[in-house]
This record gives structure tokens, sequence and C-alpha cells, in this order.
């Protein structure tokens, strides 16, 4: 079947006619609004982080618009607006994309992609036009060592992911002495992993065992073989949310057994007990924030510091308003929206949306929100904001420390995996 | 006509290249918003013309060319991070790190092209693609360069230029160097064109054994053609992932989508003309640009079944379909 | 210890080998009748682990049983995109080939994620395994290994001795041929095509018994890599070569890691990977019709 050729111009033409008629043209300038820009990644391979942030963003917009009121400048309250475009999880569409938030939309501050590096990616593109640039997903710490001036983190950094860890199970159980670390190849993981290996010796515990695996990998059999004999007590490890899953299986399948299994990114999540059902039981990670955490304006209180945003409730039931389905939101919203507080917060104690004045405001400020208590150093790096550990048992996930925020006792020795299976 | 006036005129095809280029530039310099669009554009244009040289002129798909614009970016990683150590060392730093994005490459082409040249078709094909996976895996696995860590130069980049100039390279320079690079490949492209070279490639690509039999040095026209678009590849590399970005990671840079990406570019404007990898790149990239910026979330969703359309109905490409129309009137010669 | 280590990661690779094989048949039949390699390979492996993952979540019907019933989509999949788009494409460059492909399988990726969101999933079932003393099996690999032969099998069988396999053979060996003898070449590419689809998706039910998490709308891009490889090995226009292939592949997958573990400094895994892909290379190089003498 061949197509008149007639047709097939005249199909050309309107396309590109579609295009040109609806091409987006630049918002009319005018301050009646504070403006924050993201280069979201909504699809392409970091889509389901982003998609939590773009949630969590969007959750904490609509607060301070509906219950905040909006942002206050110079005594009147402004509203904030969101604008945001996909970049795929791809670094080319980012400086492209973050320039026309700046030029076009005018923007007062900006939300960096997802990711350490998509993160670096856009950063020239600020500090080119001195536009403040939110981290919010981007966990490595060399990010900070660059010179960069206008970077504000709100994510932790990955060397104190599992420290915490390693401090409960040794208050706990000073005969647990073995330790296995096995974390994927990958920036983040790796500053992870060197962390916790600098914490362990601290603490007085042996490495038996120190491998990483690649991102993607389909089949950890073989380290895990390896790991088994060496007889760890404790096993830390992971990356990111497939290998975590896999990670769990596969221990399983092999069936090794240790004391305490903790793992970085994906345990926390709710898919991780719907794919591994029982298997998971007694599973720890380390999170930044989950639903369940108590911080209120009382705790702010008792710690001296300002508090804003909505409370932990609220900001569920905005996140699932914002994504209109019915998702439990994980620590990528929360640290979003996190960054998005964070921000109105310095644009009010600034009283300006100069973005060197704001840039000044988020270096002084200090508050505690939903999401814990918030504080970055003078390269933009956040100092301030605690780790949880979370623990499933019987299929929910209790926080169990640090003591201050905990929901539960931790659950140790971990069940065995011929337990767990015996269990259904 | 005199000879002189014929040999000048069979150039004439570079002036819309050029002029486009030149266009482009003067566009996004004298808009304040279109400057990092542009960029993109750019960026899409070379690396269509560095890829049509090899694809385009042989009609072999070689799957793994993005291995070459990822040791690109190396090159000049490698050479501003350890070269920031040197005193007054200032624009030689990217001067050398040009020159080692397009060494590496062309080492990596030489070792590349020795074993998948004598290959055909799927092969061929298929034997890339083993060299951009298995290269990176490498560089991970003895973690050569750093292996997955990556190299981060961009404080490397302000010791050497101080802060202004530092971010001013990434953000502008850098795109000006691509636009260069998109500009050069160009001129080589019609330069085979008008030359022996371009003869050969012409006859290999319609059917390789006889050209063979015609005694035509198929092999050295093919490797010439391979290094040479794998230099190009090396230099965008070099410049737009690693001047403009100051960062590398494997992953990130030996990503087989790009290599996609080219193939599409070149295939939409017009495989084996000089204009179609220019009109490719910029339809390519206005078209994703459009849609992340209205319809965040669905591009994939709409490029997939376009991009069957396109295959399936104009396999020729944009350029060569407008070669069809115009190629025997006057202003046919402008467009090659 | 380490001799233990190697013979537990070497059953191991074996096992992940048979699956491996019978995933990448459909890859070797499509290319061997069709010269068309198909680059959204792994696009289909993901529809049949979401076929697998949905079945068991929503309506407890175990892998086994969803096998059947992948391989009936992917032959529904397979017939369409060959009507819809592949059909024009036979005799065109492979450039041309290459590309649809591609697109179809990120136009199936795409609407996957659209619809099931890009969470990543997975399965639980568990029936027990086998201890060998060098390592244990979960009996879940077992069924997926048993499958893949099983798989492996039949389409031997069908391809050797029904009527449609020898349309199929004769096909390759000589279109013009086949065509005067009165073989209706369309209708062979068509259902070469789909059985190829149909094998693939199937072997992404079996992958989940193997891995049954992780499971997400992007996770095929690895298996197409993968797929090549052992394509290659086996021989890229024999389908059963595949499996051969894909045996040797798992074995080394494995098994390599024990022996590049005892090297300082390096990572393992992904230098077993870049083995995996020199030794592609230097298959083409030496034997492109792969390692194994069948047809």
């Amino acid at each position: 079947m061949r197509l008149n050729p007639v047709r097939k111009w005249l199909g050309v033409i309107s396309l590109v006619a579609g295009m040109v008629l609806t091409w987006p043209v630049p918002a009319g300038a005018a301050l009646e609004k504070v403006v924050i820009g993201h280069a979201a990644c909504l699809s392409g391979k970091y889509a389901k982080a982003g998609e939590q942030s773009f949630g969590g963003i969007q959750a904490a917009v609509n607060w301070v618009n509906e219950s905040h009121g909006g942002v206050s400048i110079g005594g009147k309250k402004i509203p904030l607006e969101y604008k945001y475009y996909d970049t795929e999880s791809k670094k080319e569409s980012v400086t492209s994309l973050l320039e026309r938030l700046i030029t076009t939309d005018k923007v007062n501050a900006l939300l960096a992609p997802y990711s350490s590096g998509l993160t670096l990616a856009g950063a020239p593109v600020a500090e080119k036009y001195g536009i403040v640039y939110l981290d919010h997903g981007g966990a490595s710490d060399k990010i900070f060592t660059q010179g960069f001036e206008y970077v504000v983190q709100t994510i932790g950094p990955g060397s104190k992911y599992h420290t915490g860890t390693l401090d409960l199970v040794k208050a706990i159980d000073p005969e647990a002495t073995k330790v296995a670390l096995a974390y994927e190849d990958s920036e983040f993981a790796r500053s992870v992993m060197d962390g916790a290996k600098e914490h362990a010796q601290k603490l007085g515990f042996d490495i038996v065992f120190q491998r990483t695996y690649p991102t993607g990998v389909t089949d950890l059999t073989p380290l895990l073989s390896a790991l088994k004999a060496t007889k760890p007590d404790i096993v830390l490890g992971g990356g990111h949310f497939e290998d975590g899953q896999l990670f769990n299986r596969q221990m399983a399948d092999l069936d090794i057994d240790a004391k305490a299994l903790s793992l970085i990114a994906a345990a926390t999540l709710p898919a991780f007990y719907e794919a591994l059902g029982p298997l998971a039981e007694g599973v720890m990670g380390p999170s930044h924030w989950e639903d369940g955490v108590t911080f209120s304006p009382d705790r702010a209180n008792q710690a001296g510091l300002p508090w804003i945003g909505p409370s932990q409730d609220e900001f569920v039931s905005l996140f699932k308003a914002a994504l209109g389905k019915d998702v439990i939101p994980d620590y990528h919203a929360a640290e979003a929206g996190a960054a998005v507080l964070a921000l109105v917060m310095g644009i009010e104690n600034a009283d300006s949306v100069d973005s060197d004045k704001v840039h000044k405001a988020l270096g002084d400020l200090t508050f505690m929100s939903f999401y814990g208590s918030w504080d970055v150093d003078e390269t933009g790096k956040q100092i301030g904001h605690p780790m949880v550990n979370v623990q499933w048992q019987n299929g929910n996930r209790l926080i169990v420390a640090p003591a201050a925020a905990k929901t539960g006792d931790i659950l140790y020795p971990m069940p065995t995996f011929a337990e767990k299976t015996a269990k259904e | 006509m005199s000879p002189s006036r014929t040999r000048l005129e069979r150039y004439y095809a570079l002036l819309p290249v050029l002029g486009a280029y030149l266009v482009l530039f003067l566009i996004g310099n004298g808009q304040p918003d279109m400057w990092q669009l542009v960029a993109m554009l750019a960026f899409y244009c070379a690396l269509g013309q560095a890829f049509n040289l090899f694809l385009g002129m042989t009609g072999y798909v070689d799957f793994g060319y993005v291995a070459f614009a990822g040791v690109g970016t190396y090159g000049m990683a490698i050479s501003i991070s350890h070269l920031s150590a040197v005193e007054g060392i200032g624009g030689w730093a990217i001067a050398i790190g040009l020159l080692l994005g397009a060494t590496m490459a062309t080492l990596l082409s030489l070792a590349v092209g020795a074993v998948a040249l004598r290959l055909r078709g799927a092969y061929f094909a298929i034997a890339t693609i083993g060299v951009n996976e298995g290269f990176r895996y490498f560089v991970e696995g003895a973690r050569i360069w750093n292996g997955s860590d990556g190299i981060i130069f961009s404080r490397d980049l302000r010791l050497i230029f101080g802060r202004e100039t530092a971010t001013a390279l990434s953000t502008f320079w850098a795109d000006v160097l691509v636009l260069l690079i998109a500009a050069l490949a160009g001129v080589v492209t019609l330069l085979f064109m008008r030359n022996k070279i371009g003869y050969a490639l012409t006859a290999l690509r319609a059917d390789e054994d006889a050209a063979k039999v015609m005694g035509i040095n198929v092999t050295k026209y093919k490797i010439m053609a391979f290094i040479t678009s794998a230099v190009f590849a090396g230099l965008l590399g070099a410049t737009a992932w690693a001047l403009k970005l100051t960062y590398v990671y494997p992953p990130d840079v030996f990503e087989i989508h790009y290599t996609v990406e080219a193939i599409v570019i070149v295939m939409l404007g017009g495989a084996g003309t000089l204009l179609g990898p220019l009109v490719g790149g910029l339809v390519y990239g206005l078209s994703k640009y459009w849609l992340a910026v209205t319809l965040p979330g669905f591009q994939l969703l709409i490029f997939a079944p376009l991009l069957l359309v396109i295959v399936v109905l104009f396999p020729e490409g944009l350029v060569g379909v407008l070669k069809k129309k115009i190629g025997n009137r006057p202003l046919g010669k402008f467009i090659v | 210890m380490l001799g233990e280590q190697l013979l537990g990661n070497l059953i191991q690779g074996l096992v992940l080998g048979c699956v491996y094989g019978a995933a990448t048949m459909g890859l070797s039949l499509i290319f061997g009748v069709l010269r068309v390699v198909n680059v959204g390979h792994g696009a289909f492996i993901m529809v049949g682990a979401f076929t697998a993952l949905l079945l068991f979540n929503v309506f407890g019907i175990n892998p086994i049983l969803a096998a059947p019933v992948a391989l009936l989509i992917g032959l529904g999949l397979g017939f369409a995109v060959y009507y819809l788009v592949m059909q024009r494409l036979v005799q065109a460059p492979e450039l041309a080939s290459l590309l649809a492909t591609f697109g179809v399988g990120l136009l199936l990726e795409e609407t996957v994620k659209q619809v099931f969101g890009s969470e990543f999933r997975g399965y639980y079932w568990s029936v027990g395994q086998l201890d060998l003393g060098v390592t244990v099996l979960p009996m879940t690999k077992l069924y997926a290994c048993a499958g893949s032969v099983l798989v492996a099998v039949l389409l031997y069988i069908w391809h050797r001795k029904t009527r449609a396999g020898r349309a199929l053979r004769s096909v390759v060996e000589d279109a013009e041929g086949a065509r005067v003898c009165g073989v209706n070449v369309n209708w062979v590419y068509a259902m070469s095509f789909a059985i190829g689809i149909g094998l693939t998706v199937l072997g992404g039910v079996l992958l989940t018994m193997f891995i049954p998490v992780g499971i997400n709308p992007y996770m095929g891009g690895v298996y197409t890599l993968k797929a090549f490889v052992i394509a290659v090995l086996g021989g890229l226009a024999s389908p059963y070569g595949a499996f051969f292939g894909g045996l040797i592949f798992g074995i080394i997958e494995n098994g390599s890691y024990t022996l590049l573990a005892t090297i300082e400094g390096v990572e393992p895994f992904a230098l077993a990977r870049a083995l995996s892909f020199i030794m592609l290379l230097v298959i083409l190089l030496i034997r492109p019709t792969g390692l194994f003498k069948t047809k």
C-alpha cells in the first residue's frame, strides 16, 4: 500500500503547522507570583524517582498556596507557581530546559533534576545566571567540592547512610562482629560503603567481605555465594531499587541467613514488600524519611527550631492528590517537598526573591519540617538532617532508630529464611 | 566553462550548510533565551553530520558509535583534571584535551575497525555493539580512569580559568566549538563526496562485491570513513559532554541510545546527503524540545510511533525526498 | 574452598544459561528467516515478565500456567507487528528494520510505563529448595531450567519434523525457490516472526521464575545486549544454537566471577561482562556462523 504522496505531504505539513501554532510562548513578566522551575525526570531511567520528586514538590507548593497563604514578601502574600519540563533523564536536555526556565519562564529559583550526575550537568547554567539551585536528589559529596556557589542541598550525604545501623546493632549485640559490605558500583553507593566501612572499623567491627557489583546487574548469585562463605553477622549493601530487591531475593534463594540485613534505597519502599513478601521480614533500610516519622511542631519547639510545612499526614494526602493516584510518598518525594519549604523560608527570611539574598538566607537557615531538621554548611551541603532506620515487621514498616523518632522496637536477630517461608 | 569555475561550483553545496550554522549561531547569540536550545540543536546536528560520514556514506550501521564520543569525553576530562596543577596552562588544557580526545577516538576506531570492518550487515552492527558495551564494562571493571566514579572536573576548570571564564566556557564556548565541529564535519562530508573516496563509498554502498570486482579498494576507503567519523565523535564528546557538563560517568557516556539518536537523525534527514543530518538534527532536536515542554512525560510515547512512520514511509529522509523533486533544477546544486 | 565456590557457580550458571538460551531462541529464529535483528528484543521479554507478574499477583496463577498464555500473547503481538510494520521492510536495508524493531520496542516500553507505572515489582512464589552442598537451588529456578529445556526440545521437533518447519527451512535456504515450489513465503515470514516473538515473551516468563523481582518497563535493555552475545555464540541464524549459546554464556558469566574475583582491585562482574563482549568479537571474527554446527 503506497501512500498517496499528496497525503504524505499534507500529513507532514499539518504536523509542522500544529507544532508552530502550539509553540510555547514566553510568559508575561510580572512579580505577582514566585516561580520555581524544575528540570524534572518524568521518563527515562530516573522516571520512578522523578515522579516521586514531582509529586512531593507539587504537594509542597499546594500546601504553601492553600494553607500558608502564599509566600510572604514585603508584607504581602504572593502565590507560588511550579513550572516543570521533562528532561527524559538525559543530560543534553537538562541545560536547555533549565535555561528556558530561567529566561523564558523567569523563574526565581531552580530545582535540579534527580541524580548526582544530572545535578552536576545543570550546575554551570545556574552559576551563569546566578540563580539558587536546589539539589534534592543528588547525594554525592563531590558536588560540593567543585566551587559552585548557588547549590543548596536538602538530601543528606551518602557517607552517613549506614552509620546509624551500625550503632544500633552494636548497642544491642556486642557479640556480633563480622560485617559484610556489598554495594552497587556507583558514586552514591560507594560513598555509603566508604562511610560504613570507616564507621564499622571505628566501632570495632570486622569487615569480612567487601565487594561491589555493577549497576543493572541481573544476577548476584556469584557474589552472594562468596559472601555466604564468610559467614557474616551483619550484611550491609544495596544501591538502587531493582538491585535491592534482587539482593534480598537471592539471599533467600541461596539460603544465606544473617542477624541483620540493611539495604539502602530499596528496602524502605512499599514496593519492596510487595515484591518479596515474607522474605522481606526483618530486613532494614536507612532512610531520609518514612511515612510514620514523628516530626511535629512540638518536637521543633523542643529543639528550638522554627517549624514550617504540612504535618506528616497532610503531606501524604497532598501528595496523593497531586499525583492523582493512591501511591505512598517515599523519601524522594519528601526531600523534594522539603527543598521547596526551605526555599520558601529562605525567601521569607530574606524578604526578597533576589537570588543572592535568598542564597545567603538559606545558608543561615535552620528549621524543622515533616522531613526532619535542615541545616546546610557554607558549601551548601546538608548537615542537619538525620537518617532513620526502618524495619519490616509483619508487613509494616516500623521506625526502629533513632530512639527519638521510633515507632517500634527492633526485631533482632532477623528470622532465618526458613522461618520466614514457613510462616505462610 | 573554465575548469576553475567548475571546481569551485562543486563546493556550492556548502553554502546552505555553513549558512545554516551561521544563522543558528546568530539566533542563539542574539536572543537571550535561545542559546542553550541552539546548543542542543547544534549537538544533534554535529552528531548527525559526524555519523553520516560513516553510516550515510557506507550504509554500515555502527551500533557502538557512541563509544568514540565517550573516549573523547574522557580525553578532555583527563586533560583538564591533570593539567590543572600546571601553572598558567590556560587554553592549552583545552587544546590538549581536544587533541587527546581525537587521538583516543582514532586509536579505538583502529582497534574496532580491524575487527569489525571485516564483517558485514547485521554482523557488523552486533560487533560494534559489543565494542561499546565491552569498553564501558572494561572501564568500570578494570577501574581505569576512576572506573565507575568517573571524573568530575568543574573545580579543575575553575582553577585553570577562574570562575567567570570557566562558567562561560561551559555555557557558551563549548557550544560554539560544537557548531564549528558540525560545520567542519559538513565540509569534510562534501570533500568526501566530491572526491575519489566519495565515489568509492557510493559504489560499495550500492553493491560491495561488485565494487571489489571493479578493483576498488573497499577496505581502505571504509577505514578512512570509519576513522574520520570516529574522530569527529571524539571531538564532539570532548566539547559537548566534557567541556560543557564538566563531568563524565561511564554509564552516561557509553549510552547506546545516543547511537540510536544518531541513526534516527541521519535517517530522518536523509542518509548520505550533505544537508540531511543538518535538517534531521534540527527537526529531531526541535521536536524533542517541543514535546518536553508541552507534554512532559509523554515524549517517548509519541516519538516511538512517529519513528515507525518515518522508517516505513520516508526511508530516504526529508532531504532525500527533496533531492528527488528539485535535484535537476538549478537550485538542486545546493541540495546535496 | 575456591573449588567449591567455582563448582557452585558453574551449576548456577548452567541453570541460568538454560533460561538465557530459551529467551534468545526467538531472536535467532527471526534473524535466521527474515535477516532482521530484533533490537526491541528486551521489550518483549519485559512483556512476558509483566504477564507472569500480573497473572500471579492478580489472579494467583502460577508462572508454569502463565507460560502458555504468554506464548499466545507473544504470537498475537508478533503477527500484529509483522503485518503492520515489518512486512514492508523485509527487502529494505538493515538500517530500516533495525530502526523499526527499535521503535516497536520503545513503543511497548512506553505504553507499559503509562499503564502500569515505572515502579519496580515482583512476585513471591516459593516452593521449596534443593540443597546441593556447594550451592542451594530454589525449586523455582529448577522449574525455569526444565521449562527452558522443554521449549528448546519442542522447537527442535517443530522445526525438523513438521510441515511448517520444513516450509521455514526451505525459505531460509532459498526463498525464490521455495516460492516457485508453492510455499507462501510471506506467510512463512509472518509465522516465523510471530513464533520468534512468542518464544521471546515466553522467555520472559521463564526468566521471572528465575528472578521474580525488579520487574519494570525498562528492564529489557540489559537482556537485549546479552541476547546478542548469546545469539552470536550459537550462530545468529540458528534457533537452537542459541540455546547452547545461552548455556555457555551462563556458565561463563557466573563461573568467571570466582576466578576474576581473585584479581585485586577489579570489579569482577563488570570485567566478566567486558569479557563476554570480547568473546563476541572473537567469535564474529573466527566463526561468524557460531560455535555449533546446527543449522
